[in-house]
Parts: C-alpha cells; sequence; structure tokens
C-alpha cells in the first residue's frame, strides 16, 4: 500500500521512537506528511475491522437495533483508522493539490523532472 | 492546463514497478529448487521398488521438512543400497502407499536406513505390517514452506521420525550389544563400495565412511528377536551415532531466532520444532561442527563490510527478489500459498462447523451468517485458519459481541 512504500523509502520514522527521548529524525518533508502516514498505517490496522462493521450496517437483514450498534462501535474507533482522511500527497513536496495520482507528484514536481529528462517514457507533446 | 498533456509517456513503468515493488511476495523458490532436486533424485531410485519397512517411517514422520536433507541424504545413500533390495511385500506396499511426492520421498530417506535391516528380516517385518497399516492411518504429511535455505548437512531424517522410541530402543540395542557378538565378520563387498563412494560425497570423509560401515555392520550383528518395530531400528541409528560423539560443550548455545550461516553464506534461522531434542542428537551427528559464534561473527564482519550493494539494474532486481518484494518468475498465482495446496477443499467449503452451536438456527441473524459463510467459501485468497478465525470472531471480538 502507499503507506509501506512511504516507510520503505522514508526510513522508519515511526519505529525509531526508543523510550530514551532520542530526537527522533526521518526523512518526511513536514509535520502534515508525518501525519498523513501515521493516517495511513491506522487505515491500514482497521481496515478489517472497519470492514465488518460496515459489512453489518450496510445491509438490509439483519435488525435496525444490531446496525445501531454497530454504528457506536465504528463511531469509537480512532479517528485516524478512517480511510476517508488520507490525503495523496506530492511525495516530494508534500503538496495536497494537484498531485497525479500515477506519479505520486505535485504538478510542478513532475514538470521539472521530466524536463531534465527524469522521467522515463515522458516527453513533451506536441499534435 | 495540466503538465501531463504537455508530456507523453510512452508506457513509463518505473514509478509503477517500484510501487508494485513492495507488494510482499513470499520467495518460493526455496521449495520449488527443492523439490525439482528432489524430482530429479528421485527418477533413479524408482526403478527399485520400496521396501515395507520404509513406509512405516513415513508414517512416523512428523514432516516433510525433510525434503532438504532428503536431497542430501539420498545421494549418499543411494548408491549404499544400489545391491540391498527387497522384493518381498514391495507389491502390497505400493498398493498402501500415499502416492504423495513427499511421502515417497520421505520414504526414499527413510529406505537408505531401512534397506540394510530389511535384507535379513523379511520375515520380521511382516508382524509389523499391522502396525504400519495403522500407522499409515495416522499419518499426516505437512510441506512447510517457512524453511529457509538447507540446514547443515545433518541426516534430520533419521532423527526426526522416532523421539519417544528412542530410549527404549537405546536400552534394546544396549542389550543386544552386549549380548550377541557379530554373526557375519564380512560385509557385502558390494555394500562396503557403496558406502565409500556414498561418504566420499560429504565433507567429511573418513568419518562418515566408518561410521556408515558401523552401522551396516551392527544391523547385521543384531539379532532377529530384537528387531521388533522397523520405528525403532532408527531408534539404534540414533544410539549408534552416540559412539563418536565430540564434547561440544555449548557451542550450540546460540537463541533459536538468531540467524546462522551455512558454508556458501547464506542464512537461515533455526526451524520451530523438535529443535532441544534435535540440538543433542545433531551435535553428534553432524560430520563437521555447526558453527560456533565467532563463525557467526565473522559472517557477519564479512558482510558488512564487504560492498554488497547491486552493481547493475539486474541485481537489484535480483536482490530484491530475495527479499520478496518482487514475484517469481515464472509467475505462481499460488506464492505464499504452498502449505494451501495440501489442505482439501471440503475444510475451505464446509464452514458452519466453525459457527458456535449456540448460534440461532432461524432468523435474520442466521441468514447474515450464512451468507459471509459462502463468501467465505468462495474466497480463493484466504487460509481456513483465517476462515475459522473469522468465523469465530477471534479476529475482532466486536463482531461477536454485537452477534450475541
Amino acid at each position: 500500500m502507499a503507506a509501506w512504500k512511504l516507510l520503505s523509502t522514508g526510513m522508519g520514522f515511526l519505529q525509531s521512537s526508543l523510550p530514551f527521548c532520542r530526537q527522533v529524525r526521518g526523512y518526511y518533508v513536514d509535520w502534515r506528511m508525518v501525519r498523513d502516514v501515521k493516517r495511513r498505517q491506522m487505515a491500514f490496522e482497521y481496515a478489517d475491522t472497519r470492514l465488518r462493521i460496515n459489512a453489518i450496517r450496510k445491509n438490509t437483514i439483519l435488525p435496525k437495533e444490531l446496525q445501531e450498534i454497530a454504528d457506536k462501535e465504528i463511531a469509537a474507533l480512532p479517528r485516524d483508522s478512517c480511510p476517508v482522511r488520507i490525503r495523496n500527497r506530492c511525495v516530494m513536496t508534500s503538496r495536497p493539490r494537484g498531485v497525479k495520482r500515477r506519479w505520486r507528484l505535485s504538478r510542478i514536481v513532475f514538470r521539472h523532472l521530466a524536463d531534465h529528462n527524469q522521467m522515463s517514457g515522458i516527453q513533451r507533446s506536441m499534435w | 492546463m495540466r503538465p501531463e498533456r504537455l508530456y507523453v509517456s510512452g508506457g513509463c513503468r518505473t514509478v509503477d514497478c517500484a510501487a508494485q515493488g513492495n507488494n510482499a511476495r513470499l520467495p518460493s523458490t526455496k521449495c520449488k529448487e527443492r523439490e525439482s532436486l528432489a524430482s530429479g533424485i528421485w527418477a533413479p531410485c524408482t526403478a527399485r521398488p520400496l521396501g515395507t519397512s520404509s513406509i512405516s517411517f513415513s508414517g512416523n514422520k512428523e514432516s516433510s521438512t525433510s525434503l532438504s536433507e532428503g536431497k542430501e541424504n539420498e545421494p549418499e545413500k543411494n548408491e549404499a543400497n544400489a545391491e540391498v533390495n527387497t522384493d518381498g511385500q514391495n507389491a502390497e506396499v505400493n498398493e498402501v502407499t500415499e502416492n504423495s511426492q513427499q511421502t515417497l520421498t520421505s520414504q526414499l530417506e527413510t529406505e537408505p536406513v531401512v534397506k540394510p535391516e530389511d535384507s535379513k528380516q523379511v520375515e520380521k517385518t511382516k508382524s509389523g505390517k499391522e502396525s504400519l497399516l495403522e500407522l499409515l492411518g495416522a499419518m499426516k504429511v505437512e510441506v512447510t514452506t517457512a524453511r529457509k535455505i538447507r540446514p547443515s548437512k545433518t541426516s534430520r531424517m533419521s532423527e526426526r521420525p522416532d523421539q519417544e522410541p528412542m530410549e527404549s530402543a537405546h536400552s534394546m540395542f544396549q542389550h543386544a550389544a552386549a549380548e550377541g557378538s557379530p554373526q557375519h565378520g564380512t560385509l557385502n563387498p558390494a555394500l562396503v563400495a557403496a558406502v565409500s563412494a556414498a561418504a566420499s560425497t560429504l565433507p567429511n570423509k573418513h568419518q562418515a565412511e566408518s561410521e556408515l560401515l558401523k552401522q551396516l555392520r551392527k544391523h547385521e550383528a543384531v539379532p532377529d528377536t530384537h528387531r521388533r518395530a522397523d520405528g525403532q531400528n532408527i531408534g539404534h541409528i540414533i544410539a549408534d551415532m552416540k559412539v563418536g560423539r565430540r564434547p561440544n560443550g555449548r557451542s550450540n548455545a546460540r537463541p533459536t531466532s538468531q540467524i546462522r550461516f551455512d558454508d556458501d553464506g547464506k542464512g537461515y534461522t533455526q526451524e520451530r520444532g523438535i529443535t532441544g531434542e534435535l540440538d543433542g542428537v545433531r551435535k553428534r551427528k553432524s560430520p563437521f561442527t555447526s558453527p560456533t559464534l565467532w563463525d557467526i561473527d565473522l559472517a557477519n564482519h564479512i558482510v558488512q563490510t564487504t560492498n554488497q550493494m547491486p552493481r547493475n539494474g539486474f541485481e537489484e532486481m535480483i536482490q530484491w527478489t530475495k527479499e520478496g518484494k518482487l514475484w517469481q518468475y515464472p509467475i505462481n498465482n499460488e506464492a505464499g500459498l504452498e502449505e494451501e495446496a495440501s489442505v482439501p477443499f471440503h475444510e475451505h467449503v464446509f464452514l458452519e462447523k466453525h459457527l458456535d452451536e449456540s448460534f440461532p438456527r432461524q432468523g435474520p441473524v442466521r441468514h447474515f451468517m450464512e451468507l459471509v459463510i459462502t463468501g467465505l467459501a468462495k474466497n480463493h485468497h484466504l487460509t481456513v485458519q483465517q476462515k475459522k478465525n473469522i468465523l469465530t470472531g477471534s479476529e475482532t471480538t466486536s463482531d461477536r459481541k454485537m452477534m450475541s
């Protein structure tokens, strides 16, 4: 998943937190990117649970009481566990807008790399 | 205007490859190598019919992890048994045995050990035939894929099958050794030649040869009355190995999860199995001492100092494939699911037994659960254990609380 890609490229930032209060050193661009990574990890953890609770909530067979209980349960889960809060940021600059999904880059970085011939198979188009 | 309208990508796949590369695909080459090797070595052996007693060992065996050892043991011991052959019960045996490759390879591994005795005791094994059939009924063949690169070249096969009878077998053997003097002073010269050929394949030639010859001599020396079940002969062999024991002290004292290094420099973690007993037996049986802590330290040092960065894209891909980030080619759809191949289909389909008995039989809840069961039955990607966990709610206890 994208979360793991960020982790593997960004050198286990969250795994390096030791109890001796060493400085946390990571390679993420800014704190918003860090929070996004945390959200992705949590969404991965709770994905199965949410799937099952939603399967109970969103069907017509079970009685309404059960569905209400399921509603409360899913509301009780941590807020960062829902995948809706994940934002596809640019990998290089953490820009939240103008990010092309295929390359995970914002438009500015994409243009920069493509003009310097760093993107394989991308060329200036004219027709 | 969007930037990519100015650019055209002609099948750019670098980023996609990197993205996909992180999908964890469990490496399955190791098992494939072993299977192909085992099958390759197995081919010449098919000419010889299998002995009855060999089946009993496959019955006693708990797991077929010794595929790897089979690969190593087969070359050494197949020659030892070039001449020895049992014709008596082969036809019946072949009907009885399962035809899975694991059991056959396991039989091949047990074959060499048993053959010397078989050649002498055709009638005695008949009495053990009933126990054989019982063992076959209780036989369970496990295929484990969690094995790493082959462990040290100890014949673990002969250690595994019988841990319980070992003590009794050992005492029996002591009786036998005390009573009987060797009846035959000479061994079959063909056997001796085979032993020397087999021992030459092992690293420690002379010791292996002497041990094998000792085994042969003792098999012939033990009187018939002391050969009861075939399973106990393995115990004899293990007891034999005690003679050549070297005091290793605490050389094997290392955490079981620590990576060891084989001779070729590849690492493997100690298998969690009957490790305690195996360690003791393997110490005596190994033709060379297992790597000491200093060897491991040296190997780590070498690995860290030498430049292991991939020089080009090919080496990088090789490294990623070994780590499991890339798929193995040719593409195997069931990569990582080799164990599941041996699970019978009815365990996947008939999942109602995992539901509680107290579960309501009628009503919407039951309807819902039956839909869940049907969906799980059609799911090709989950293991039976996972499905069971889902149904019993041990995955998420909140589901069960809501159901009740």
